[in-house]
């Protein structure tokens, strides 16, 4: 019963996923759906940390690692192959390959908790200052000149897959919600399997988990690497969506505004971390358009005020109240009782 | 002592340092299939890192460990609980969200199905006789019965030799009982090394006693002829320091 009502609230809120897919373009208007693509890819970045810190225990301060190389590696991919949809996927095995490398590093080099964070965290940073020192002629690949703190341009737009037709704003967003629907489920089953109790377990006990005889390293290093595909898959849809793509997909501003999405909206749930995403954007965009502030103010006043009022993050705190609102609904009324 | 042939522990010259401080020095120890064997000692003896030794958990400044013929010093814990080694940590190493049944089902199921892995887990609660607290989540569960469900993870992994680590501690009387009744009965089928303070309970289950003082093994014998020995006295029982004071 307990796993019905699970699935349930899984295909509820892919179902709204997939109404928000079908009705947006047709609903809103250009800056609005340019605007949600940007959110949905953000969301898929989000989730690459949501899955590895809330069901796998593992907390990465360096996330935009992932999410930049991932931009980096399909801009030099597609510019080269002069197509998108190998590229793309191209691109989520390069990065899936390097989280597994240095997960490698770290995990069978039994680095652990705050250690494990710094090091994302410096790697991340080296990889900026390495992308940032490109500027010269001399740094290209193939076709595609890295162009140091000017980024690389004329990204080619996501094209529909496996054809040379380019997308038009709103069959990439539709596309990038499908995805962010399909990266949702499958982060469920995965959560859901045996490998994803185990890791599970290893986030709430790991030297019991190791006791009970799972290698614990082998579990990390892929939940990690899965993580790792994912940012870099979200950094290539930054990439297109730009068209653009420069250092500063690598900055300790990418890393930490992923930890936010993910801390305000919930860590242990999938659903937080994207609300987490819509909002905080959407807080930051309005607030942009206001002379009221400096609004990286207002925002961290909003940060501040959440960590107080909703520990656990929006969603958990949601389905709380919900939960004792529902209860007390269902009481029947004492009103009358002496 | 060498490790002896045919036993199916035998540790030789384990030496465990932090450090300056050795806290297993030179330990040679051996363990014959079926046996069940007390360890005792004051605190900072050397009893938790000689297990931790054995269970991969630290890996040994030098010596080796042979189980079941086998090199495994050094190994990493699953390797070593692979082979068949399980341990009762001295403070209950359990997940605290979930029930008791859910734990011990997690436990069953590195080695099998999810099926088969249910009823392992109802098999094991009934073995400790809880199965009244099966649903129940251990976070909210007393120390005694806490005890009794890591326990029964641990024999869920079905190892063939099983490390306890002050099974009793938190235990009241009928408790312990019941306890000391579940350890006798997994002797002979199972290899077992017990470590505990309390007197009344190693009489209950063993007869063969090995004491550690300061790292070292310090004497190994039948249990009346340990609890007799006026040495082991001094230096468990604290006489030398009630004398002093």
């Amino acid at each position: 019963m307990a796993a019905f009502g699970y699935w349930r609230g899984v295909a509820l809120v892919a179902a709204v996923f997939l109404a928000i897919l079908l009705f947006v373009p047709a609903w809103f208007d250009l800056f609005e759906v340019l605007q949600m693509t940007q959110y949905v890819v953000l969301a898929i970045y989000a989730l690459s940390l949501a899955y590895i810190w809330g069901f796998g225990g593992i907390i990465s301060f360096g996330q935009a690692g992932f999410f930049g190389l991932g931009g980096y590696a399909f801009a030099v991919i597609s510019i080269n192959m002069g197509e998108t949809t190998v590229p793309f996927l191209l691109t989520i095995a390069l990065c899936f390959a390097f989280a597994a490398v240095l997960g490698y590093f770290m995990f069978y080099g039994r680095l652990s908790d705050v250690y494990l964070g710094v090091v994302t965290l410096v790697v991340a940073l080296i990889m900026w200052k390495l992308i940032s020192h490109t500027a010269g002629p001399e740094y290209a690949i193939g076709k595609a000149r890295l162009g140091g703190f000017n980024g690389i341009p004329s990204i080619p737009i996501m094209q529909v897959p496996f054809t040379d037709r380019e997308m038009d704003p709103g069959e990439m967003f539709q596309y990038f919600m499908g995805l962010l629907i399909f990266v949702y489920l499958l982060l469920h089953v995965l959560i859901r399997s045996k490998f994803g109790r185990i890791a599970i377990s290893i986030r709430e006990n790991e030297v019991r988990t190791g006791l009970l005889g799972y290698d614990i390293r082998r579990y990390k290093l892929m939940v990690f690497s899965i993580g790792g595909a994912l940012g870099g898959a979200s950094g290539a849809m930054w990439a297109t969506y730009q068209t653009f793509i420069d250092p500063n997909a690598f900055s300790l501003e990418m890393s930490a505004k992923c930890l936010i999405w993910v801390m305000a909206g919930g860590v242990g749930t999938l659903v937080g971390p994207i609300v987490g995403v819509v909002a905080l954007q959407y807080l930051s965009l309005k607030l942009g358009e206001t002379a009221f502030m400096n609004n990286l103010v207002i925002l961290g006043i909003v940060l501040v005020l959440l960590v107080l009022l909703m520990p656990r993050g929006i969603v958990p705190t949601l389905h709380d109240w919900l939960r004792k609102a529902l209860a007390l609904a269902r009481q029947p009324s004492r009103r009358g009782a002496p | 002592m060498n490790a002896a042939s045919g036993s199916i522990l035998a540790t030789s010259s384990l030496t465990m340092r932090f450090g300056g401080v050795v806290a297993v020095d030179n330990v040679d120890f051996s363990l014959a299939p079926g046996e069940l064997r007390c360890l005792i000692g004051p605190n900072g003896a050397g009893k938790s890192t000689f297990f931790k030794c054995l269970t991969g958990q630290l890996r040994p400044s030098s010596g080796s460990i042979l189980f079941d013929g086998e090199e495994i010093g050094g190994r990493h814990t699953h390797e070593i609980v692979a082979r068949g080694i399980g341990i009762k940590t001295q403070v209950p190493n359990l997940f605290e969200g979930l029930s008791a049944y859910e734990n011990v089902s997690l436990a069953a199921s590195r080695r099998n199905r999810a099926d088969r892995a249910a009823e392992i887990a109802g098999e094991m609660l009934e073995l400790m006789q809880i199965p009244e607290i099966a649903g129940e989540a251990v976070g909210t569960l007393a120390h005694g019965q806490r005890q009794l469900v890591e326990l029964a993870m641990v024999l869920a992994g079905r190892p063939r030799l099983v490390l306890l680590d002050e099974p009793a501690a938190g235990m009241a009387g009928e408790e312990r009982a019941r306890l000391a009744g579940v350890v006798r009965s997994l002797a002979g089928d199972n290899t077992l090394i017990v470590v505990e303070h309390d007197m009344d309970f190693i009489k209950d289950i063993a007869s063969t006693v090995t004491v550690f003082h300061r790292g070292r093994i310090f004497i190994e014998g039948h249990v009346e002829e340990i609890m007799a020995h006026s040495e082991v006295q001094e230096i468990y029982l604290g006489k030398e320091t009630n004398a002093a004071a």
